[in-house]
């Protein structure tokens, strides 16, 4: 049946103005119409700006360096000899994976704790909280950047005070990584902090109530009825925000520009340095698409997971 | 941290004892206290360095964290009245508020036919809606100015109001079908036995049960149109055409002198709009996201 | 008038010559009453500079009837690269686009040549820096970008005068006087050994020089220079990697030296940090544009009268100021190809050149000596002839980090910042002298992939 709808397409419309209940298949071949025009928009949108634009930045990251010849892969066989591509590799993982992990956790915490206050404060709580979310982030890391200056850190400002130590936050190679994931969690933690408060909103009464007749501890509830519940919301918000972080650009590149020593590159500062700066861009294209197969084939298979359990319900 | 929490959430649900429930109130009292801390600093020194002038930012004597013995408005009086600034707010508010609109018109029904009825790939495309994040905004870029240029919409705002919503649309159809998802069958049935056709189901009976969700998403949108970065950088040159986030730094970075007494005022005004937007709709934002995004 | 003539009708048979017919037709000033042409200009950050471009491309525009139209691209978040790169994909946007050092080379495919116009400006003003003609000359000998005046940066030092006599009994004053009369013993006594013991005694005196160990052009410059007057060579003309030698060797031992008597926070300086540091009143001596010099002027007035710009010191192969040329060029998708070449002509010519110097207080430094003799650079104070020696008036060759190696990999080792980056593992990852050159070699054998 599925095949004969894309015919159907044109003649179904003005068919499809006045829906009666009429023959089942009649019916079903309509919806299938009028669905597909509904989501037409969004086909082209996605087909025009987003399917046709990445198609040509893959063709672009098989071609040479100066682009006019076709070299399959070629670019990725050579990234792969490199160890400073490996370096990239290591530090995008850990930068992207370490700060979703801390945003998830903050994010889980701040809206337990949130949503244990009584409503009449919990609003007052959640509009402070969220204020890194909404400055836009070019320009909060900029802020950031001013606050870890080397030589007007105000931070240092405030252990010189305490006799304590001055901290290189953005020259020693270390504490750089560990500013940009700083900063990174810091703008990002809200988000998760406003979706968990939703979901935990939305787990019913009655289950905990449940639980507690069976004797469950507070720690029961939370592995056996909280986080069941918020499944499918800390499988989006967690994907959402890996592949939102490996992609991030502003932070690095305003805090430290991948240095000291290359050692805070991730692949977009890497990719603008390969491709914009030093004139490669199939290589820097290929760079920014490395994780691409990865995180897609993961994001299919959890966005499935999470569209199957979503029909269930 | 997480038993703390879970134990306060089990005594709260208790309500027996009186006194270690006052105590876990305090705890997360004072957590929240450090997590705001956390959050509010950064903010809070952009506020204080605002009413600083220059020498006295770059003056080493005096705290950096406490606010100004001698608080000047001249960085928020140079900044709106000597700079494009009051201009950029206004390129990037119509920005927005198109994108936000046609994202809702594209989103929407594209939702509603991906979460209610079905088609041939359907399924394929829900997921994949999502997928489109995969390929970023620093590598889109390049065959974007393309397309963009062959609208002739190179240097001005209108071209943005084009690209944008490959950043906001995919997200904001994903929620939106959890939200459709989440009312029952019965509704659309009942509907269709009493002759309404799609295009008035659609607006008589699911948006309005979903509105919230359609807040949510709006809101997401918002922010992230408000806050692009990378595509009015590279689409952009002149200043009657740019949008805040590309303009101010622009304007207030000047080769390697940094007028941070602007940018934190920038900073500061530029994150009011989504504030505003979100206190009067955070309600709405979480009971829309509670019923969108969990049963998606 | 009459030489500018002749000089068209050589291109035009040069022009023939060349197989490629779709080169620019010759520009004839009847045929363009209502042409327009736009340009991408670099955004210039001494106020007022933009100004006085502005002021030269109307009245080129007005004599010759030509709409013209200027956007100021910033170099701030890498603003120009992103659009320009984006136009050379898309090709589509301005006429005439300003190009940064390198990036003549990354867009020479989609650049017009430019003989005819850099032709003219020789015959008049004689010849232009080797360095500016290496980074535009594409690979078959063809101009691509024509050297701007404004923005094009050397960076020498800038000491302060006090300090040094105070701490070191150098007076920079009289090893680089204003005025031609140079002691060439003093000049020759300005050496990286002198630097070296001048830099431990402000450092133990309190006021440490600042020389920036980041990834960002202003560190890049200054290890090049050093790097050049010690001889290393990473990758020579011929594609051959020449890191491995003992040059290299030796000028890392004395970046070793050097870097302590730094401020620890050197690795994350950005461009604007050794401008702070000088303008703080912290440190002793920086390498810089007289940008530093310029924003203490207006902030902190008693560093600004101290301070002196004057020559890199010399090392074992000669003395190098690293110098930062920036470029005209010409999309080969423009419309008005002949009218933009000839504007170029006319903003780069020397009436108009002298204007531009002074609009930038002496920030600009044309590619030709024979524009070294701008007032600007005598005029500008406090103290008098404070940017005197910033163009170089002796010994001093302009020089750029990745020189001499073939410019698709020169920009490789330079947009890396593959020598800050050793120097860096050197000096703070305490890693082996031996490991880092072994590393370097590794880089450069990944910069000359084809």
């Amino acid at each position: 049946m599925s095949d004969t709808i894309p015919r159907t397409a044109a003649s179904g419309n003005t068919a499809a103005a006045i829906a009666r209940p009429g023959s089942l298949y009649r019916m079903s071949r309509q919806r299938s119409t009028i669905a597909f025009l509904f989501a037409l928009p969004l086909l082209v949108v996605i087909g025009g700006l987003i399917v046709y634009p990445g198609v040509y930045a893959m063709y672009l990251s098989t071609l040479n360096t100066r682009m006019n010849r076709f070299i399959g892969l070629g670019n990725y066989t050579f990234l792969f000899s490199r160890d400073t591509f490996w370096m990239v590799v290591e530090q995008s993982c850990l930068f992207a994976i370490t700060a979703v992990i801390f945003k998830a956790l903050i994010g889980i915490v701040t809206a337990h704790l949130v949503n244990n206050l009584p409503s009449k404060g919990q609003r007052k709580w959640r509009g402070m909280l969220l204020i890194p979310w909404v400055m836009p982030l070019s320009l909060s890391t900029l802020g950031w950047r001013w606050l870890l200056d080397p030589t007007y850190s105000a931070f240092n400002w405030l252990f010189a005070q305490v006799g304590g130590p001055q901290i290189g936050w953005l020259s020693d190679p270390m504490w750089a990584r560990f500013s940009a994931i700083l900063v990174n969690v810091w703008f990002g933690a809200p988000f998760f902090l406003i979706m968990y408060l939703a979901a935990l909103k939305s787990v019913p009464g009655e289950l905990y109530e449940a639980a507690s007749i069976d004797g469950a501890t507070a720690w029961q509830k939370l592995i056996h009825v909280t986080l069941p519940m918020m499944r499918n919301i800390i499988s989006i918000t967690v994907l959402f925000s890996l592949i939102v972080t490996f992609a991030n650009y502003d932070i690095v590149n305003v805090l430290t520009a991948g240095g000291p020593r290359n050692m805070t590159h991730v692949f977009a500062t890497w990719a603008f340095q390969l491709g914009i700066a030093s004139g490669d861009i199939p290589l820097g294209a290929s760079v920014s698409l490395f994780m691409f197969p990865i995180l897609g084939v993961c994001a299919f298979f959890i966005l499935r997971g999470v569209r199957q359990r979503g029909r269930e319900i | 941290m997480t038993a703390v929490t879970a134990d306060t959430a089990s005594i709260v649900k208790g309500g027996s004892l009186r006194r270690s429930r006052r105590w876990a109130l305090i705890t997360s009292y004072v957590c929240l206290g450090l997590f705001a801390i956390f959050f509010l600093t950064p903010p809070f020194y952009a506020l204080v360095t605002a009413t600083k002038s220059t020498e006295e930012i770059s003056n080493q004597n005096t705290s950096p964290w406490l606010p100004s013995m001698s608080p000047t408005l001249s960085n928020i009086e140079t900044l709106w009245t000597q700079t494009d600034f009051p201009i950029y707010l206004r390129n990037s508010a119509v920005v927005t508020v198109c994108v936000v609109a046609i994202t809702m018109v594209i989103a929407v029904p594209a939702a509603f036919s991906l979460g209610r009825m079905k088609f041939w790939g359907s399924g394929v495309l829900a997921t994949g809606v999502f997928l489109t994040y995969l390929v970023p905004d620093t590598l889109l870029f390049l065959p974007l100015f393309k397309v963009v240029g062959s609208f002739g919409l190179l240097n001005s705002y209108w071209g943005l109001v084009l690209v944008y919503p490959t950043l906001t649309v995919p997200f904001c159809t994903w929620i939106m079908i959890g939200y459709f998802q989440s009312i029952p069958k019965e509704l659309d049935e009942a509907a269709l036995i009493d002759g309404a056709n799609h295009l008035q189901m659609l607006f008589k009976i699911f948006i309005p049960v979903a509105l919230p969700g359609l807040i949510a998403a709006t809101i997401f949108a918002f922010t992230a149109c408000w806050a692009e970065f990378v595509y009015p950088m590279a689409f952009i040159f002149t200043s009657s055409q740019q949008v805040l986030t590309a303009g101010t730094i622009t304007t207030l970075v000047k080769a390697d002198v940094y007028q941070w007494g602007m940018i934190m005022t920038a900073q500061l005004i530029a994150a009011m709009p989504p504030l505003i937007l979100y206190a009067f709709l955070m309600d709405y934002y979480i009971a829309g996201l509670t019923a969108g995004a969990t049963k998606g | 008038m009459k030489t500018t003539t002749v000089s068209r009708r050589k291109f035009i048979k040069r022009a023939a010559l060349a197989t490629t017919a779709a080169v620019a037709a010759p520009y004839m000033r009847t045929s363009y009453s209502a042409g327009k042409l736009t340009l991408g200009c670099w955004d210039h950050w001494v106020p007022g500079a933009n100004d006085t471009l502005t002021a030269i491309v109307n009245e080129w525009g007005a004599q010759n009837h030509v709409e013209t139209h200027i956007d100021y691209i910033t170099s701030v978040g890498d603003k120009d690269l992103l659009t320009a790169s984006a136009e050379a994909e898309a090709k589509t946007g301005h006429d005439i686009m300003q190009h940064r050092a390198w990036q003549v080379q990354v867009h020479r495919d989609v650049l017009e040549p430019v003989d005819d116009v850099i032709d003219r400006l020789v015959k008049d003003h004689g010849p232009i820096a080797t360095i500016s003609e290496y980074l535009a000359k594409d690979h078959h000998g063809k101009w691509k970008g024509v050297p701007t005046v404004v923005g094009s940066q050397v960076k020498p030092c800038c000491s302060r005068i006090d300090l040094y006599k105070q701490y070191c009994g150098v007076d920079v004053t009289k090893m680089f006087p204003f005025g031609d009369n140079r002691d060439k013993t003093l000049v020759d006594s300005w050496n990286w050994d002198l630097y070296l013991t001048t830099a431990e005694k402000l450092f133990k005196g309190g006021y440490p020089v600042g020389l920036p160990m980041g990834q960002t052009s202003d560190a890049i410059d200054w290890v090049g220079a050093l790097f050049r007057s010690y001889g290393a060579v990473f990758v020579d003309e011929k594609d051959n990697i020449a890191v491995d030698s003992a040059e290299t060797r030796a000028a890392l031992e004395y970046a070793q030296k050097l870097m302590k008597f730094n401020p620890p926070d050197v690795y994350a300086w950005d461009d604007a940090g050794n401008n702070k540091w000088l303008i703080s009143g912290k440190g002793s001596s920086i390498m810089n544009p007289p940008s530093a010099w310029s924003v203490a002027k207006r902030d902190n007035i008693k560093v600004a009268e101290q301070c002196w710009t004057h020559d890199m010191p010399r090392g074992a192969k000669g003395r190098f100021a690293p110098y930062l040329p920036f470029y005209y060029g010409v999309w080969t998708f423009a419309q008005n190809q002949s009218a933009a070449k000839d504007l170029i002509h006319y903003i780069v010519d020397k009436p108009q050149a002298k204007r531009q110097v002074q609009a930038s207080n002496g920030y600009d430094l044309p590619a030709f000596k024979s524009y070294y003799d701008f007032d600007t650079w005598k005029t500008v104070e406090p103290p008098k002839g404070t940017v005197y020696n910033y163009p170089p008036r002796g010994d001093e060759e302009l020089s750029i980090t990745g020189y001499p190696a073939r410019p698709d990999v020169a920009a490789q080792i330079y947009n890396q910042s593959l020598q800050t980056v050793m120097i860096g593992k050197v000096t703070q990852g305490g890693e082996k002298i031996d490991d880092v050159v072994k590393w370097a070699k590794n880089e450069c054998e990944g910069y000359l992939r084809s």
